[in-house]
C-alpha cells in the first residue's frame, strides 16, 4: 500500500544502485493477487507520486490540483496493477502516462473518481501531498542578484508566469532564439550558484 | 531505497522547454513518458520546478534589484501585490518612500532610447560618486524608458537620502548620458 511518506529533501541526483526497478515492483504487485504486496506498492508509490505531481503541475497549473491528480493516479495504478491490467511490466511508464492523461481529462471535466477510490482503499493509500522543499530563499536571491542583468530579467519574467520564449521575446523586443540563449546561460549560472558547483 | 539512474537523460533545455509548454505535442508526450519512468530526469525536472517556484517567490517579495517592463508591473499588480510606482520624466526628480504595506516599488525612467544599442544604469551617491553599475540592461527602444525595481529590503533600510541614477548609452566610440534622475528618499514614518 502507498503510505504517507516524506519526499527526499535534497536537490541532488539519486545515487546509482541496484534495487528492483519500477517494472519489477509493478510485476510483484500484479503477481501478489489475491493477496497484496504492501512493500512493493508502497515503494512504487514513493517513486512515482512525485513524478505524477510534476505532470499535474505542468498540466493543471497549481499544487492542489496536482496533489489531487497524484492521489487519483496512484490509487488507479495500484487498483489496475492488482487487477493484472499491465501485461508488460517494462511498459509501466506508458501505463502510468495513460492514467495521467485520463485523470487530467476527468479533472478538467469536473468528474471525480477520488471519492470512490478513497471509499475503496481508504486514507492509507494516499501518497504524500507536501511538495518537496524549495532551495534556500536567501541563497537563490543572492544568486539571482549575481546574474548579468539580461539573464536576471529573462529568468524572472520567464518563471514568474512560466512564460514561453516567443511571448517573452515580444515583450523584450528580442528574437525568441536570443531569449533561449540568454535563458540557457542564466539557468546554467543560477543552478551552478545554487548548488555551489560554480564556485 | 535507491532507484536506477537514467541512461539517456533529458537535456536541461528540453526539460525547461517542456515546463514552459514550448514543445510540440509529440515531443511533449515523449518527454512525459520518459520522466514518468525515470527517477533521474524527474528529479531534475523537480529541481527546475523548485527553482521556478522560488524565482517567482523572490519576484513577489521584491527580493532583488530587477530591470523589468510595464507588462510585468501590471502582472504584479493584477496578482494582488501592492505596487508603489514612480514615473520620472527625462532628467526628473521625485520625492519617494516605501510604505509598510508596499510589496514592490517600481520606477519608470523616461529616456530617448531610439537607436540605442546598449544601456548601462549607474547609481551615484549624493556626492556624485558612482556606487554601482548595472551593465547592458534590457530595454525596448520604442518604449521611451526603462523600468526598474530595487530590492525592497535595501530600500526599507535606507535613511533619508538623495540617490541619483544615470542612464548611459554605450556606443562604439564611448558612452553618453541619456538621462539623470534624482530620488529624494524619505523613510516611512512607521
Amino acid at each position: 500500500m502507498c503510505r504517507r511518506a516524506e519526499y527526499a529533501a535534497d536537490m541532488s541526483f539519486p545515487e546509482p544502485a541496484s534495487p528492483p526497478d519500477d517494472a519489477a515492483l509493478a510485476q510483484r504487485v500484479g503477481q501478489a493477487v489475491p493477496a497484496t504486496d504492501p512493500e512493493a506498492e508502497a515503494e512504487l508509490c514513493r517513486r512515482l507520486a512525485p513524478r505524477v505531481r510534476l505532470y499535474g503541475l505542468r498540466h493543471l497549473g497549481n499544487e492542489a490540483a496536482a496533489a489531487d491528480l497524484m492521489q487519483q493516479v496512484m490509487l488507479l495504478m495500484i487498483e489496475r496493477l492488482r487487477a493484472g491490467a499491465l501485461r508488460e511490466p517494462e511498459r509501466l511508464a506508458s501505463f502510468v502516462f495513460g492514467i495521467c492523461r485520463m485523470v487530467v481529462l476527468d479533472l478538467r471535466r469536473g468528474h471525480a473518481r477520488r471519492e470512490r477510490l478513497l471509499e475503496t482503499y481508504g486514507e492509507a493509500l494516499l501518497p504524500p501531498e507536501a511538495p518537496p522543499p524549495n532551495p534556500d530563499h536567501k541563497r537563490l536571491a543572492h544568486c539571482l542578484e549575481a546574474l548579468p542583468e539580461r539573464e536576471r530579467t529573462v529568468l524572472l519574467l520567464t518563471f514568474y508566469d512560466d512564460m514561453p520564449a516567443e511571448t517573452l521575446a515580444r515583450e523584450l523586443d528580442l528574437s525568441p532564439a536570443n531569449v533561449r540563449v540568454i535563458r540557457h546561460r542564466g539557468l546554467a549560472r543560477l543552478r551552478g550558484c545554487v548548488t555551489g558547483e560554480s564556485r | 531505497m535507491n532507484v536506477p539512474s537514467c541512461h539517456s537523460p533529458l537535456a536541461w533545455d528540453t526539460l525547461l522547454e517542456y515546463w514552459l509548454g514550448e514543445l510540440e505535442p509529440e515531443a511533449e508526450a515523449r518527454t512525459e513518458e520518459h520522466y514518468l519512468g525515470c527517477a533521474g530526469c524527474s528529479g531534475r525536472l523537480e529541481q527546475l520546478a523548485a527553482l521556478a517556484r522560488e524565482v517567482r517567490a523572490v519576484a513577489r517579495t521584491s527580493g532583488v534589484n530587477m530591470v523589468i517592463n510595464d507588462q510585468f508591473v501590471r502582472r504584479l499588480a493584477e496578482s494582488g501585490l501592492q505596487v508603489r510606482e514612480y514615473r520620472l520624466p527625462l532628467n526628473g526628480s521625485v520625492n519617494c518612500t516605501v510604505a509598510p504595506e508596499d510589496d514592490v516599488v517600481v520606477a519608470r525612467l523616461e529616456a530617448p532610447l531610439e537607436g540605442v544599442k546598449r544601456v548601462d544604469m549607474l547609481y551615484v551617491d549624493s556626492d556624485g560618486r558612482p556606487q554601482m553599475r548595472q551593465e547592458d540592461i534590457p530595454f525596448v527602444a520604442d518604449s521611451g524608458g526603462v523600468v526598474f525595481s530595487p530590492g525592497i529590503d535595501a530600500l526599507r533600510a535606507l535613511p533619508a537620502t538623495t540617490l541619483r541614477v544615470r542612464l548611459l548609452a554605450v556606443e562604439d566610440n564611448g558612452e553618453r548620458t541619456l538621462g539623470e534622475y534624482r530620488f529624494n528618499h524619505t523613510p516611512s514614518p512607521s
